[in-house]
């Protein structure tokens, strides 16, 4: 009898998700006729035939919900939600079942009778709740079932869409029910029909059959590929006609291969008219799914992987984009929000829409968000566009839902989405309105077998680029470096050097370039860390050009600098060994038709092992401004800045303290009282040579701008330390051993793997400005007397960065290393209008600290932010839970100062040094 | 099935007329075991192309189909080839009672319930004189 079980969970699986559809489809047309038939059919099919294979547990659930079909389909009963929820919790227990049935071969053990009781009570037309164990959402606010008789069904309440609004607005306006015009028919419903026709004709086949043969075919295309090379440097042979057949042949066959294997995308969307509805149920809204283009077809293994993130972004549409019917009232917009599937097909890909006519992505709280997060800083965002800010939605961790709802906002979202879909070397973008709604834009390819590559050369290596990711090709001169500023006029491409770094102006963006050859050690480079400095020297042709090619790397583009370009080819995809596959820089490998096998490039791995986060997404005239690399702030990573010093010196300064890297042109360089200095912005600069003199022999000047402009406090100073080279940016974990007194170096740390001193940058502003932390340019809260703050934290290296950075900006600093000593402070009768403190402390830690403030004395009322390295939305809700009024993430110099200057604002405002703590403001919280 | 063999001059062909693939699987062993020739259609319509191009000499018919339904399809059986052959064999379940009167009056010979097992399904054939 095994097979004929396994028949049966085929088919038993088939006729509950069909059922799942046209339940949903019943609920919106009540009087659907045809609708109803077959949710009856295909219940009664299933009693029907488990009583053949002795399944009592399957066969009483059945039999119950086909009883209150059949008294809807008699007219004895209306179609109300909560019928369609009794029997959709049948269908899931039948599910549940049918699950454990397929793993154990026997009914898993369990109860239904609370479900059968229900289904009878439902059956005997009383109103009644779906069953507290039901796998189907509990109704919020169920709305009263009236009694069967007197409710037309038509006039019954439901939560999703009122009337029957066709796909196409033309024909909006409401009709009368019966009959249904054509909406959109859910897919495995529509594939019924051509389905018994041709059943005739259709046989299974095991994917595992189709998969052997698409190996198979793939090294036919291989072996065809290779002998066509072979024939074409033979003149005449006789091969060629034969050959040229094989080669037809093997191309129709690898096309016939892939068309098993191709299936409608309606297949991934299946499940989605019940999520919705469930969705829509469970958040009180009105939702319409509209479903275009499910015959679309791709192939199954690119199916698979777009499922989940396909039905994550339709719930974020419903939960996060649609408004609630009342908001859509209030606005004027109708109270059914709607969201569209489309799918179609541009060239070799499949484009998948997902939209929307919700409130569209709110920038401002996007952008407090990232700020709390210490993703950017505010002078980032100031220099973004809209939409770059909405690409904020992307990053790990981020998720918008002010209130965590059940159905997305799990902390996993928008990011692993995109994760996923450029795994599969698709494409994800966004445009969105305000008020009008959003469209996500998916571009996958059709098939991950087969890809059109770019080969290219570099070294004596050849290499295949995925072409879906190769933006254009471009060919740069390199500027020289003394002409280059005035050439920029002339030539379209010319590849500068900006700190140390070479990159390409093209049409007004700056495109970060990676050469090939020493990312991946194709040359020996004589030196690895100023290997930059050399970069491209190596690639430059005779005429001095250099071969660019731009990838897209996520919504940013990153240039490869190559050494020739070959041909476009179709090439068939091969996993990496997996001793390679740590190496994120390739995605695959590949057999070219001269028989030679090559790696597949993945250009994001690339930027990623490269340290480059890709141009940034606005338009800058001048440098990109490093903050914008800073990683992750939720790891407990930290970006430093790699630089030179002298011919060897390899120094480090966290990134986050620097305001701007500039290279300055000698020329600017002036001196004032026998001083370096430059025109900065407008003003005047102090330049500090790090190595002690200046070499007037360069051209330009590699300088480290420090400020306190950006702190928006008034004082608007600024020294440039000007260093030999800028080496690099890299995320480590930072494990820092404080130096004896070494001056200008705070310690060491092992950055990528090599012991790298670490500045003391407040010995170097000081000496730009012997009093730059002696006298604040102005005071801090406004008023005529500094500000005093407390800033408690463990690490002497931390500590010793933090204090001379609040210094700076104008206040009076105490600092502690634990939460024991702070607290002692205050038992002394010691004052601050602010205090800072570092989560993660030995002994008492940070939470604990803020408790024990909190719990009584005089700093109850305090202002008091959480320094932290983790700015997860979690840590944010348990700091705020137990008391810090803000969480800043560590290194995130704007956002700690803007975070101050807020708090103590609100306290002057409220006319005292002690600001109230209720009222003070968490506004980084929100969101 | 509409291309079914030729039939076996001693052997009966019986047609499964049933929308599920394990009900008919099912019926389909119980003949075959039982020397009979099992020709299988999954709804009215394909069922009635079925005996157009080769009548069987009996038919097993479920009554809940897609596309065209057991009592449909006798309807036009009966219509198109007159009212006794071949008998026909009429599938219900215990919720169906009233379905039994609609088929006996439309022409079905007997009906069986589900699910049969071979001793219910082999009396029943016998019942109408085919075994």
């Amino acid at each position: 009898m095994d097979d004929l079980l396994s028949d049966f969970l085929t088919e038993t699986n088939e006729s509950l998700a069909e059922a799942d559809l046209a339940l949903v489809k019943l609920e919106q047309e009540p009087q659907d006729a045809p609708t109803l038939s077959l949710i009856f059919r295909l219940v009664h099919t299933i009693k029907g035939t488990c009583g053949f294979l002795g399944l009592p547990r399957l066969e009483r659930v059945a039999h119950a919900a086909e009883n209150v079909l059949g008294r809807v389909r008699d007219g004895v009963l209306p179609v109300t939600p909560d019928l369609v929820t009794a029997i959709l919790s049948s269908l899931d227990r039948i599910k549940l079942i049918v699950a454990g049935l397929a793993s154990n071969g026997v009914e898993p053990d369990g109860s239904d009778a609370d479900l059968i009781l229900n289904l009878e009570a439902v059956s005997e037309g009383k109103t009644q709740q779906a069953p507290a164990t039901s796998v189907a959402t509990q109704p919020p606010a169920p709305p009263p079932t009236a009694p069967p008789h007197t409710a037309p069904p038509h006039t019954a309440p439901k939560p999703t869409s009122q009337e029957e609004t066709p796909s196409v607005p033309a024909e909006a306006p409401p009709e009368p029910p019966p009959p249904p015009p054509a909406i959109e028919i859910p897919p495995a419903a529509e594939a019924q029909a051509p389905e018994q026709a041709l059943a005739g004709q259709t046989i299974r086949v095991g994917v595992d059959v189709i998969e052997n043969l698409m190996t198979l075919v793939s090294e036919l295309v291989l072996t065809r590929n290779q002998l066509l090379q072979q024939a074409r440097s033979q003149e005449n042979s006789g091969f060629t006609g034969p050959l040229q057949r094989l080669s037809h042949i093997t191309s129709d066959l690898q096309e016939g291969v892939m068309k098993t294997r191709m299936q409608p995308i309606g297949n991934a969307w299946n499940k989605l008219p019940r999520i919705v509805r469930d969705l829509a149920r469970e958040l009180g809204k009105k939702i319409e799914l509209t479903m275009l283009g499910a015959e679309t077809e791709l192939d199954r293994q690119v199916l698979e992987l777009i499922k989940d993130p396909l039905t994550h972004m339709v719930r974020n549409s419903g939960d996060h984009g649609l408004e609630t019917t009342a908001e859509r009232r209030a606005v004027g917009k109708p109270e059914t929000g709607r969201i569209t599937l489309n799918a179609f097909h541009e060239g070799g890909h499949i484009v998948i829409e997902i939209a929307d006519d919700g409130r569209g992505l709110p920038i401002d709280r996007i952008k407090s968000k990232v700020l709390s997060k210490g993703l950017a800083t505010e002078a980032d965002l100031a220099a973004m566009s809209d939409e770059a800010i909405q690409r904020f939605i992307f990053r790990a961790g981020f998720s918008t839902a002010a209130a965590v709802t059940a159905v997305s906002g799990r902390g996993v979202g928008m990011d692993v989405v995109k994760t996923n879909i450029e795994r599969i070397g698709g494409t994800i973008e966004l445009k969105s309105r305000p008020g009008e709604g959003t469209v996500f834009t998916i571009k996958i390819p059709l098939t991950l077998a087969i890809v059109s590559a770019l080969i290219v050369q570099a070294g004596a290596e050849r290499f295949a680029i995925p072409q879906i990711s190769v933006v254009e090709l471009v060919r740069a001169r390199e500027a020289g470096l003394a002409a280059a500023n005035d050439d920029r006029e002339t030539v379209t491409s010319v590849v500068e050097r900006i700190n140390g770094t070479p990159v390409l102006r093209l049409r007004d963006r700056l495109l970060p370039l990676v050469s090939l050859d020493d990312l991946l050690r194709l040359r020996e480079p004589a030196h690895q860390h100023t290997s930059t400095a050399a970069l491209a020297a190596g690639n430059t042709k005779a005429d001095g050009t250099l071969t660019i090619i731009v990838a897209k790397v996520g919504a940013s583009h990153v240039g490869l600098i190559v050494d020739r370009v070959f041909d476009t080819e179709e090439i068939v995809v091969k996993p990496v060994a997996p001793v390679l596959r740590h190496i994120s820089m390739f995605s695959g490998n590949t057999i070219l038709g001269d028989g030679s096998v090559i790696m597949i490039l993945d250009p994001s791995g690339i930027a990623r092992a490269s340290g480059i986060a890709g141009a940034s997404d606005g338009r800058h005239g001048g440098p990109a401004t490093p903050t914008t690399l800073t990683g992750e702030a939720h790891t407990d990573k930290t970006a430093m800045l790699l630089f030179r010093v002298g011919a060897s010196d390899i120094k480090a300064v966290p990134l986050g303290l620097v305001a701007r890297l500039e290279n300055i042109a000698q020329d600017r360089v002036e001196t004032a009282a026998g001083l370096p200095v430059t025109q900065y912005r407008g003003r005047l600069m102090r330049l500090v040579p790090m190595s002690g003199h200046l070499d007037t022999t360069k051209p330009h000047q590699a300088v480290l701008v420090f400020t306190d402009s950006n702190t928006g406090i008034g004082g608007d100073r600024r020294m440039g330390l000007i260093v030999e080279e800028i080496v690099d940016v890299v995320e480590d974990t930072m494990n820092i051993e404080l130096s004896g007194r070494r001056e200008g170096v705070l310690g060491t740390a092992i950055i990528a793997g090599r012991a790298t001193d670490v500045i003391d940058t407040s010995f170097w502003l000081t000496q730009a400005q012997p009093d730059w932390f002696d006298k604040p340019a102005d005071v801090a809260d406004g008023g005529s007397h500094r500000a005093r703050l407390l800033v408690v934290e463990d690490s002497d290296f931390f500590r010793q960065m933090i204090v001379p950075v609040l210094q700076a900006a104008g206040y009076e600093v105490i600092g502690v290393s634990d939460a024991a000593r702070a607290l002692a402070l205050r038992d002394n009768g010691q004052m601050f209008q602010a205090v800072i403190s570092d989560i993660e402390m030995p002994g008492m830690d940070g939470l604990g600290f803020v408790r024990a403030i909190r719990a009584q004395g005089a700093w109850s009322n305090l202002p008091v932010i959480a320094l932290s390295g983790r700015v997860s939305e979690r840590d944010i809700d348990r700091g705020r839970e137990a008391g810090f009024t803000d969480y800043v993430g560590k290194f995130s110099q704007e956002a700690l100062l803007a975070s101050l200057r807020q708090c103590l604002a609100q306290g002057v405002t409220q006319g005292g040094a002690h600001p109230p703590y209720p009222e003070a403001p968490s506004l980084r919280m929100v969101a | 099935m509409p291309d079914a063999p030729p039939n076996d001059a001693t052997q009966h062909t019986c047609l499964v007329v049933d929308d599920s693939r394990v009900v008919r699987k099912v019926a389909r062993r119980i003949l075959e075991t039982n020397g009979f020739n099992v020709r299988e259609a999954e709804d009215g319509q394909v069922a009635l192309e079925s005996c157009r191009q080769n009548m069987p000499d009996s038919v097993l018919l479920d009554w809940n189909m897609p596309v065209m339904n057991g009592i449909e399809f006798l309807k036009a059986l009966r219509l198109e080839f007159g009212p006794d052959k071949p008998p026909v064999m009429f599938c219900t379940t215990e919720n169906d009672i009233s379905f039994i009167e609609q088929a006996i009056a439309n022409g079905a010979q007997e009906f069986i319930m589900k699910p049969f097992d071979e001793e219910l399904l082999l009396g029943k054939f016998a019942q109408v004189g085919l075994l």
